[in-house]
């Protein structure tokens, strides 16, 4: 039977491997970017469940709230990208760190 | 088994799988499409969860154009592959621990707290529609906050554009504008002078 | 367990249903098109298969068929395999919701526009994947502009369809036909007529076809994103454009044209003879000639340049749109059009 668990703990699973790719990899914004996008995934997976689960629509208002904010976010990490790579030719985060003291 | 289940297990092993794959595989290329199909096994399970409005918008917003959007950059930028990797193993184990003792602290409070104990309810009666009552909620009560996404959405833009606009001094462009505005007296001198004959 | 295996065969069975009538006529498509195009160019078209060329399109298949597929050096073999069916697959499942007549659609669901609009902003990873995984420069470039063009004009293609939804109320595509109902005048290709227009050339640039086509753009990139393609996979990209050309036709003409409606309803004298009634013969004649009208297009238009097409997707389409939007609202407001 499926219950609410099934739901959130996918979400869980979904966060858990956003945050261990964060840390896995250092070398490259694009896939930093990518991980970020995961973890909001995750996150509107568990509002959805919730939303379905308690029988209130808000959650799935805030999804899609989210899924904008995200979207902006994506276009703007981006640009970013595309900017750091015109000057440096390289991708990496370690090359991003000229302002450290 | 009940079908639901059948899907959901099949759903979610996709999702979780591709999930992974997207960390670990190599090439940035493999990597957006393995994030595609995760997006897309997540809207599968969200139509399971009846947000259908939100499973399509997923696919619509996400895979049909910022996924776009990152393979577009990802084929632009030439990003060396082999750098891409460098370190890996180095972080793996501290990548790794972060991440289990993560999911052991949520998978106790999921687990413990009675979630398990939740069934799913029974699907809402023919002719009632999610994306109606959706569209409600959505232009009465969080009206103010909808806005405010719409101009976040504009900023973003702006600013998106404004970050990679440029202007190569090499290219030529043509200004129509200008062409058009062009005055006689610009482009054409009329002189005078002697024809040329027997007398000059 | 047993009936859910019914449903799920005889869904199966209504599938190959819409299938098999979309495939063919994808088929007599490029037969029509050749057609089509050899008499405006004053030539007879293929007339040699068959009688008047009518076995010409399964020349062609075999033909395909039979070709070797060969795979570029260094390519992505699994990718380049896969490309063509990503670009064949959302375009054959977006005709799950389309609805042929009002009790004829496979999946009558509540989102069905949306889910039109989700399927074929999906078809551009074929195009993308393809020219990516060839590893050749053209290709590239073919698939790179492809995606650009896609996703600008799906922008103006949604927003065009912002309009209709407005006046219908609904996403849903048979309950948005039957809000056109009444006579021609009622259609909303006259309310909408900006949109309509929009929506259709839109749809022409979103299927790279003339005089958009400039993923392909044989004159200066030799064949786009599917130079390196060859037998199969070749043929199920084209395959997968003439149905994409065929489901744009089949939503123009329910979107604007009242879909199965006739065009005689509601005319007092025309109107009560079997003229008036709908069916699927008026839908299929839309359709036909939305088809009709992408030949046109090809026969007559210059290829626009990649920048021109640029601008008129995000300069002209869309602001045209924005405002149309509103004088959509001012109409729903009014109650002029349906509502």
């Amino acid at each position: 039977m499926l219950t609410l668990a099934h739901f959130i703990t996918l979400g869980a699973v979904l966060f858990c491997i956003g945050v261990a790719g964060i840390f896995l990899n250092r070398k490259n914004v694009l896939i930093l970017l990518m991980c970020i996008e995961l973890m909001l995934l995750s996150v509107n997976m568990n509002f959805i469940a919730f939303s379905r689960f308690l029988d209130v629509l808000d959650g799935q208002v805030f999804v899609f709230f989210i899924l904008t904010v995200a979207a902006a976010e994506a276009a703007i990490g981006l640009a970013l990208l595309v900017v750091l790579f015109r000057n440096r030719r390289s991708i990496s985060v370690e090359d991003i760190s000229d302002l450290r003291g | 088994m009940p079908i639901i289940e059948i899907v959901f297990y099949l759903f979610s092993t996709v999702l979780v799988l591709s999930a992974l794959s997207v960390i670990t595989v190599g090439n940035p290329i493999h990597a957006v499409l393995f994030l595609i199909l995760s997006f897309f096994s997540a809207a599968c399970i969200w139509i399971l969860l009846q947000a259908e409005f939100l499973a399509i918008t997923l696919v619509l917003v996400y895979v049909g154009a910022v996924m776009v959007l990152f393979l577009f950059v990802v084929m632009m930028l030439d990003v060396n592959v082999t750098s891409v990797k460098e370190g890996f193993a180095r972080y793996l184990p501290a990548g790794v621990l972060v991440a289990l003792a993560m999911a052991v602290q949520l998978f106790l409070v999921i687990w413990t707290r009675g979630m398990e104990t939740v069934p799913l309810p029974a699907a809402e009666e023919e002719g009632y529609s999610h994306t109606s009552m959706i569209g409600e909620l959505l232009y009465t009560e969080y009206l103010y906050a909808f806005e405010i996404a719409a101009v976040l959405l504009l900023v973003a833009i702006i600013a998106a554009i404004s970050l990679t606009h440029r202007r190569r001094p090499e290219t030529k462009y043509q200004d129509p504008s200008r062409q058009v505005r062009v005055k006689r007296d610009e482009r054409l001198r009329v002189i005078k002078m002697k024809s040329e004959g027997e007398d000059a | 367990m047993m009936d859910q295996l019914l449903t799920l065969l005889w869904t199966m069975a209504k599938i190959l249903m819409i299938i098999l009538p979309v495939t063919i006529g994808v088929a007599y498509y490029t037969y029509f098109e050749r057609k089509v195009l050899g008499y405006m160019h004053a030539r007879r078209g293929p007339n040699r298969i068959g009688p008047l060329g009518l076995l010409q399109p399964f020349a062609d298949v075999f033909k395909m068929l039979f070709k070797e597929l060969i795979v570029p050096t260094n390519a992505s073999k699994f990718l380049f395999l896969l490309a063509p069916l990503l670009s064949l697959g959302p375009a054959l499942a977006a005709w799950a919701v389309v609805p042929f007549d009002d009790w004829l659609v496979l999946a009558d669901i509540d989102a069905g526009l949306l889910m039109i609009l989700a399927l074929t902003s999906m078809g551009v990873y074929g195009i993308l994947l393809g020219g990516w995984a060839s590893n050749s420069k053209y290709a590239l470039l073919g698939g790179l502009r492809a995606a650009a063009q896609t996703v600008s004009y799906e922008i103006a293609m949604g927003f065009a369809l912002v309009g209709v939804i407005v006046l219908a109320g609904t996403l849903n595509l048979t309950a948005i036909v039957e809000a056109q109902s009444g006579n021609i005048f009622t259609w909303y290709w006259l309310p909408l007529l900006p949109l309509f227009v929009i929506y259709f050339v839109s749809g022409v640039a979103e299927t790279n076809r003339a005089p958009f086509d400039v993923a392909e753009g044989e004159s200066e990139i030799v064949a786009g994103f599917h130079v390196e393609y060859s037998g199969a996979g070749f043929a199920v990209f084209f395959l997968a454009e003439y149905a994409n050309m065929i489901l744009i036709s089949a939503l123009a003409s329910l979107l604007f044209m009242g879909g199965w409606l006739s065009p005689f309803a509601g005319i007092p004298v025309l109107g009560d003879t079997i003229l008036g009634e709908g069916g699927v013969h008026w839908f299929l004649l839309k359709t036909v000639v939305f088809c009709f009208l992408f030949l046109w297009f090809r026969a007559t238009f210059p290829r626009y340049r990649y920048d021109q097409i640029m601008r008129l997707g995000w300069k002209v389409f869309i602001p045209i749109t924005i405002v149309w939007i509103m004088v959509a609202g001012v109409f729903r407001v009014m109650g002029w059009f349906g509502g």
